[in-house]
């Protein structure tokens, strides 16, 4: 004899300020095997459990049915409490009567308690049919694969390779470091980045359990969450790593001009180059698409060869796959800037003396093409008038929807750098919205840049125009003067945000991760879980989950290499035990669902029935998810998703359809 | 300085005819007043009708002859962030005008009988040569400029009284 306890959760008044929950455990009262139906403030307060728990024990109960919110926010709280009570925690079922009720029907509280009620009646008439399961457990890789190698990655890297994991960086640049090494300094204390940056580095290609796997990118993904197998492709560097020792013999004899990518295309470099000043690892790389001899083969330059004492110049380079197994997986792939060429008003592309943010960095960094000296790209000048225009491409429905979250901070720091570079020869404008300067510290920063005789224009021009001789200049309404200014700039900094990888689609679908709206990689929980993919055993860190500053990056790379941690130490995990199962009588080999699982997690295997080979699909029960696709498409019903076999769904569908008066039942 | 009051009923009439112009979505970025072809002959500058708008501080708006200045160049539709352009209020605020029978200015109807009579938006002129002779059509032997078939004034007329 089945005895099935109810419980109805008030949450606060998020239920009950809507459904009326005594009217909802009274009727639960009365449905067929129901021993005790009670309703609470919180069921999930631990007062809330101890009601459950001591009810199971006392009344003997064999059927737990929860009514309160989404099972994605409680159900595993509810399952843990009742397997403390010494019940199978599968024998629970949770009716969701917070997003399914009284958010959706805030203004109907009599037709919301109706419907709480039909829920109700479903799940005790679903709950009678569950079947007590068990977590399976399986072994797990103790390594990561870490993919991008910025300062997200590194921290991730160092903090899982300190922990006593075996990490594999993988950077598709031919040097770690990413976006933060091409800044000039950092907010809000002015740190140089290289200063703090380029130690870190060093320590990722020293440490003895990282390996570094630069100008890599990962190829494919297979398995699960704690095994799975990864191949990386290495693209041909044409210099042997083992032998350069980044003397740069080679590349003063190169004679192929190269935009140099590493300083925002503003200045060249050769075609056998080192990718930066303080590049790791310190190798060579020749640019397959500029150099003579890779180009156009035998016979042709080879001058660097010629040059270099170590030999290790290889022409015959060819790109390698290496195969590793990890048990988790942390993206840290960074973000790009916005190309503010797509905002034609304002002479981006058009107008040298118009940059971006990133490459006012690069022009003020020591080792970038002016050595550290602010000049106008267009005429190597001095600025005596620099102008930086905020949220370009940020904030815009036009382009993209949400704040940047560090380009008023990059602002105020470029316009510190520029007032201390060039003292009182400049005159400095921020032509700003609103200015945003919410971190610690971050505040203060803002008012030292006021101190220091920057002019702060509350309104944003709406073009930028190019006079005859090649001076800019644009008018600027102020909010705060009501005055509309006339300014002629030497130099137009545009404050240009982060915004999603164009790439991000592939890693996107190469790892499972979804992205949210914004495109930008999408967190399981944006409260509670901000550190995980929803995929099983991928973690996000950094820009590519939103645009961040370092700061935040650095800490959330932090948390996912933890969470990594967590989820590996103990050597097993325990996995959900929903999961597909197949009636072998009535496979009949259609291979349908074989084609459909996302997961690759079902196999066909030959089998000899009557004197004929017959192939019948088999679950790899450690890759299925139990998403159910192959349930739903299995003309012959072999296939079936425990806990959601049609019998369990159907029962709930006429409970449904049944009057409320019928009191459950059939 | 007088205490302002909004006034609710009035804004509501407004936004009706704003439907879909996310009005509420602006953030006083300026970018419409920095850019404003017509700026130096306006009064209230495009940012302020949006707030005064959003805030319900429409009486005078109407009957104000600062939304007859606005020379429809549409550059504040392109260049809003927000997608929250003046031109829309503007042209909204014209059209109110219009119901109450407030001072339209005199070019508007003469352009409205200028296309009922010619279907021209701007007539045939009189222009100068380099010798500073006048010449018009006639002089340059041109056909003359037929007026429009009387089915065009019937829908004319038809779509006027319709906005």
């Amino acid at each position: 004899m089945t005895r099935i306890g109810v419980y109805v959760c008030h949450c606060g008044l998020n239920i009950a300020g809507v459904v009326d929950v005594e009217k909802v455990a009274e009727y639960a009262k009365g449905l067929p095997d129901v021993v005790v139906a009670r309703h609470y403030t919180y069921m999930c307060s631990e007062p809330g459990q101890r009601m459950i728990q001591d009810d199971i024990k006392a009344e003997n109960l064999d059927r737990i049915v929860i009514a309160t919110c989404s099972p994605r926010m409680h159900e595993e709280t509810f399952r843990r409490a009742v397997a403390e009570a010494g019940l199978n925690p599968y024998l629970t079922e949770i009716v969701n009567l917070r997003e399914h009720v009284s958010w959706a029907h805030t203004h109907e509280p009599e037709k919301a308690t109706e419907k709480a009620k039909a829920l109700v009646r479903m799940g005790v008439a679903r709950v009678r049919l569950l079947e007590p399961l068990e977590k399976r457990k399986v072994s797990v890789e103790k390594s990561v694969l870490v993919v991008g190698g910025g300062i997200a990655g590194i921290q991730a890297s160092l903090d899982l390779a300190n922990a006593g994991f075996k990490v594999y960086l993988v950077e598709k640049a031919p040097s770690i470091g990413g976006r933060m090494s091409q800044l000039d300094k950092t907010f809000p204390t002015l740190d140089c980045s290289a200063c703090i940056l380029t130690p870190k580095m060093v320590d990722v290609a020293k440490h003895r359990n990282i390996t570094l796997l630069t100008n890599a990118e990962v190829a494919n993904v297979k398995g699960f969450v704690g095994n799975y197998e990864v191949s990386i492709l290495k693209k041909p560097r044409y210099v042997d790593a083992k032998r350069c020792v980044g003397c740069e013999l080679c590349t003063r004899v190169c004679p192929v001009k190269v935009p140099d990518k590493f300083n925002e295309n503003l200045s060249e470099k050769r075609a056998i180059a080192i990718y930066s000043a303080h590049a790791v690892p310190k190798i060579a790389i020749i640019n397959p698409d500029y150099c003579l001899r890779v180009k156009f083969n035998e016979g042709v330059c080879g001058k660097c060869q010629d040059a270099c004492e170590a030999e290790a110049i290889n022409f015959e380079d060819k790109p390698e796959t290496v195969q590793i197994k990890v048990g988790g997986i942390v993206l840290a792939v960074g973000s790009e800037v916005f190309n503010a060429a797509q905002m034609a008003e304002l002479g981006y592309g058009r107008f040298k003396n118009v940059i971006s943010s990133i490459e006012f960095e690069r022009i003020s960094d020591a080792s970038g093409p002016t050595g550290g000296k602010i000049l106008t790209p267009k005429d190597n000048k001095v600025p005596k008038m620099i102008v930086f225009i905020q949220c370009v491409g940020s904030r815009d429905k036009r382009f993209h929807e949400y704040c940047c979250r560090v380009g008023c901070m990059v602002t105020l720091k470029q316009a510190i750098l520029a007032r201390e570079k060039i003292h009182e020869n400049v005159r400095v404008y921020v032509c700003y919205i609103d200015l945003r300067a919410f971190g610690k510290g971050y505040e203060e920063f803002y008012r030292r840049a006021r101190d220091m005789d920057i002019d702060f224009i509350a309104g944003i021009p709406s073009e930028v125009h190019c006079a005859a001789d090649g001076s800019l200049y644009f008018d600027v309404y102020d909010n705060g003067t009501n005055k509309l200014l006339e300014v002629h700039a030497d130099l137009v900094v545009l404050g240009t945000g982060a915004v999603p990888n164009s790439d991000l689609g592939n890693i996107s679908a190469l790892f499972h991760a979804s992205r949210s709206a914004d495109g930008f990689l999408l967190e399981a929980h944006p409260k509670l879980r901000p550190l995980e993919s929803a995929m099983g055993g991928v973690f996000l860190a950094g820009a590519c989950q939103g645009p961040k500053d370092i700061p935040d990056t650095v800490a959330q790379a932090s948390g996912a290499a933890a969470k990594a941690i967590d989820l590996l130490s103990s050597g097993e995990i325990e996995l959900e035990p929903l999961k597909a199962v197949v009636d072998k009588d009535l496979c009949s080999g259609c291979r349908i669902c074989e084609s459909l699982c996302p997961f690759i997690a079902i196999e066909m295997k030959p089998e000899i029935v009557a004197g004929n080979e017959k192939f019948r699909a088999e679950v790899i029960e450690a890759m299925c998810q139990g998403c159910g696709l192959c349930s739903a498409a299995c003309p012959t019903g072999a296939i079936k998703i425990q806990q959601y076999s049609n019998r369990q769904v159907l029962t709930q569908v006429q409970a449904a359809l049944a009057e409320a008066e019928a009191k459950g039942g059939n | 300085m007088s205490m302002a009051k909004p006034n609710l009923e009035a804004r509501e009439k407004i936004l009706a005819k704003l439907r879909g112009k996310e009005l509420a979505n602006c953030f006083q970025c300026i970018k419409c007043t920095s850019g404003c072809t017509a700026l130096k002959l306006l009064e209230l500058k495009p940012h302020e009708i949006i707030k005064l708008v959003n805030l319900g501080f429409v009486d005078e708006l109407p009957s104000s002859d600062i939304i007859w200045t606005c020379v429809t160049c549409l550059k504040c539709v392109q260049r809003c962030p927000q997608k929250a352009s003046p031109y829309h209020v503007i042209m909204a605020l014209r059209n109110i005008a219009v119901e109450k029978e407030a001072k339209v200015p005199e070019g508007y109807f003469k352009a409205v009988s200028q296309i009922l009579e010619t279907g021209l938006a701007e007539a045939a002129q009189k222009c100068v040569t380099r010798k500073m002779e006048a010449v018009d059509r006639q002089n340059l032997k041109l056909p003359k400029v037929r007026p429009p078939k009387e089915s065009f004034q019937v829908v004319f007329m038809k779509a006027m009284e319709e906005k």
